[in-house]
């Protein structure tokens, strides 16, 4: 039978051709199609989380949805000691996060100011390499402050300028001092841009009476693909109530919540598109099954089952989508690995998305063999549905009839 | 032997344009028969050998193949039928079209599992004695008309089946391709002894058969041996 499907198939080339080439164009398309999308969703994700935002933070319960002083960890050391015995995690550090007004000689300004450990955010972020003017912090330099280049813009400040902080202390006292402006930042996220402003941990732990206390602890994953299995057992290893450990889902929900829109969006109009392919093969191959009734007619007649006839056809749609699928697998995979290497540039597209966590114009398309493989397992579904319909027309004709047919 | 009780068949049943293609055939064809259907045209002959072939059903009477009820079964049970049981030579010879005449003999006895090896040996058996051994590589279409329909009887015979059923084999011939053809039949019938049973209304075809089976508007109006 396989014989026979590979004979007809190279008899009825129009058939075979327009198959396969349809075939070929799904292919391709459909490998890109989500190669791009996967690319610029992961790039989106990566960006974000390399920023500033942890693979897995910890809360204390509250925090997130009131804020204020009573919400913040009290004692930082206790759950750093033990997750410091978690293999999977790569890097952890304590943050401590307040808001207050910062006055230059002629502007004012409303900003979140944080206490971060420069050296183990160097590990844990891309603050530092987010540097633009001056330098990043330094566990030595106190009264330094690092700000983002949209608020240093809004103060007209220049690098070595002082800067007067006034907020709230964690004990709930007023807290001012005067920092002097060591590095802007630009993540190219304008709101974080706009809005943050870094001081090392220890000279703000003076200033806020926060030693020990953090508002929440950052954690980077040696593989962020675990961040749900590493967040289950964090959460059995601190066994407490109070505190919450959520991973980048949750942290960054209207993000994965937007990414998801995107994706549903960009997946009806790949299937539209398939559709549109499918139903292009299946007439093809209706046609072609219409002007062979007699040939199946007589076929069914000298003793070919239901089963054979399918046989038949599935055959001649695998050898098809086979060929195709072989021709148009390495171009594709080919074309995602080299511009996975070397991104695809679309201007104007960062500025586009900024509020999505897109900061370059770079889109950078995802080379994974297994969503390879399974695009090209839903082009083959495809292709094979699109027999059933001729399957079930050939056998609504009796073999007698058929072989009679004009 | 196949054997035909009361055998009805309708078409358009109900409606007013119904027609009693076969009425109340009662026959016995014994095995190693070379029998024909005669008849005018629409005299229900083709009717009658298509339900003998289990390619159509009838309405009422019953069809016996070697003591089995072959009438009442389904369209699986009849594909098997006609695949393990039966040969059909028709008009057309309707032979496929991508495989050579090799492959096309040898393609029924492919279907029942017949070894390579039987498939190869029994091909070649057939192809001598219907004169066409020199044609085995090559494509239906580079055939005269009466040498694929010889590959047609080949194709029908080779997996040595009981009853070869051969409607019209010499409406698309003329008179030489139909005599040389029907000699062959006849040798076919003689040497491997199985039935072939024709419906034509050619000349040539009844003086080559023993039995001539007369049909008027779907009934038996008269059976001879000759």
């Amino acid at each position: 039978m396989f014989k026979l499907a590979l004979k007809n198939t190279l008899f009825y080339k129009g058939r075979s051709i327009a198959t396969a080439i349809l075939t070929f164009v799904s292919t391709m398309l459909f490998i890109l199609f989500i190669s791009l999308q996967d690319g610029s969703h992961n790039s989106m994700l990566e960006n974000s989380l390399k920023i500033y935002t942890g693979a897995i933070e910890i809360y204390r319960k509250d925090y997130r949805d009131v804020g204020g002083n009573e919400y913040l960890i009290e004692d930082a050391k206790a759950i750093t000691d033990k997750l410091a015995k978690i293999d999977a995690i790569e890097a952890f550090s304590t943050r401590y996060e307040t808001y207050g007004l910062f006055s230059s000689k002629e502007y004012s300004a409303a900003s979140m100011v944080a206490g971060i450990e420069p050296n183990k955010e160097k590990v844990l972020s891309s603050l530092g390499s987010a540097l633009k003017e001056g330098r990043f912090l330094d566990e030595n330099i106190g009264n330094c402050i690092y700000m983002g280049a949209e608020l240093v813009k809004k103060l007209k400040l220049g690098i070595d300028d002082e800067v007067a902080f006034v907020g709230g202390a964690s004990d709930d006292s007023f807290a001012a001092d005067i920092f002097k402006l060591c590095g802007v930042f630009k993540t190219g996220l304008f709101e974080f841009d706009s809005s943050a402003s870094f001081v090392s941990r220890s000279y703000l732990d003076e200033l806020m009476h926060a030693k020990n206390k953090a508002s929440y602890i950052t954690i980077k994953l040696k593989n962020i693909n675990d961040a749900e299995k590493v967040n289950s057992e964090i959460i059995k290893i601190l066994g407490d109530k109070e505190l919450e450990s959520l991973t980048w889902k949750t942290l960054m929900k209207s993000m994965v919540e937007a990414m998801e829109i995107d994706a549903i969006f960009g997946y009806i109009s790949l299937s539209l598109f398939l559709v549109v392919i499918f139903f292009v093969i299946m007439i093809y191959g209706f046609i072609n099954i219409s002007s062979r009734i007699k040939e199946f007619g007589v076929l069914r007649s000298i003793g070919l089952s239901k089963k054979n006839i399918f046989l038949l056809l599935f055959y001649e749609i695998f050898i098809l989508s086979t060929i195709s699928v072989i021709l148009a697998t390495p171009i594709a995979a080919y074309i995602c690995y080299y511009y996975h290497i070397n991104p695809v540039v679309i201007e104007g597209i960062a500025d586009m998305y900024k509020d999505y966590g897109v900061v370059s114009d770079e889109i950078p398309f995802n080379f994974d063999i297994f969503t390879i493989f399974w695009n090209v397992t839903i082009v083959y579904m495809l292709n094979f549905l699109s027999i059933l319909y001729p399957y079930l027309y050939i056998n609504s004709f009796k073999p007698i009839e058929a072989t009679r047919h004009v | 032997m196949i054997k035909l009780q009361g055998v009805n068949k309708y078409f358009f049943k109900g409606e007013p344009r119904e027609v009693h293609a076969l009425r109340d055939i009662n026959l016995t064809i014994e095995e190693g028969e070379f029998t024909l259907f005669s008849g005018a045209s629409g005299c229900g002959k083709t009717t009658l050998l298509n339900v003998i072939g289990a390619l159509d059903s009838c309405e009422s009477g019953k069809i016996f193949l070697d003591e089995k009820e072959i009438s009442s079964l389904d369209e699986d049970a009849r594909t098997t039928l006609r695949l393990n049981e039966l040969g059909f030579v028709f008009q057309a010879y309707n032979l496929v079209p991508v495989l050579s005449v090799e492959e096309n003999i040898g393609f029924i006895m492919r279907l029942r599992g017949f070894s390579d090896e039987e498939i190869r040996r029994r091909v070649l058996e057939v192809a001598t004695l219907l004169k066409i051994e020199d044609k085995l590589k090559s494509l239906p279409n580079t055939l005269s008309g009466g040498q694929q329909q010889r590959v047609a009887v080949a194709r029908a015979v080779a997996a040595k089946p009981k009853i070869i059923l051969a409607d019209e084999p010499t409406a698309n011939l003329d008179s030489n391709n139909s005599q040389i053809l029907m000699n062959m039949m006849r040798e076919l019938n003689e040497k491997e002894g199985v039935s072939i049973l024709f419906a034509s209304h050619d000349e040539l075809i009844m003086r080559s058969v023993r039995r001539v089976i007369t049909l008027n508007d779907g009934a038996v109006i008269d059976d001879y041996k000759q």
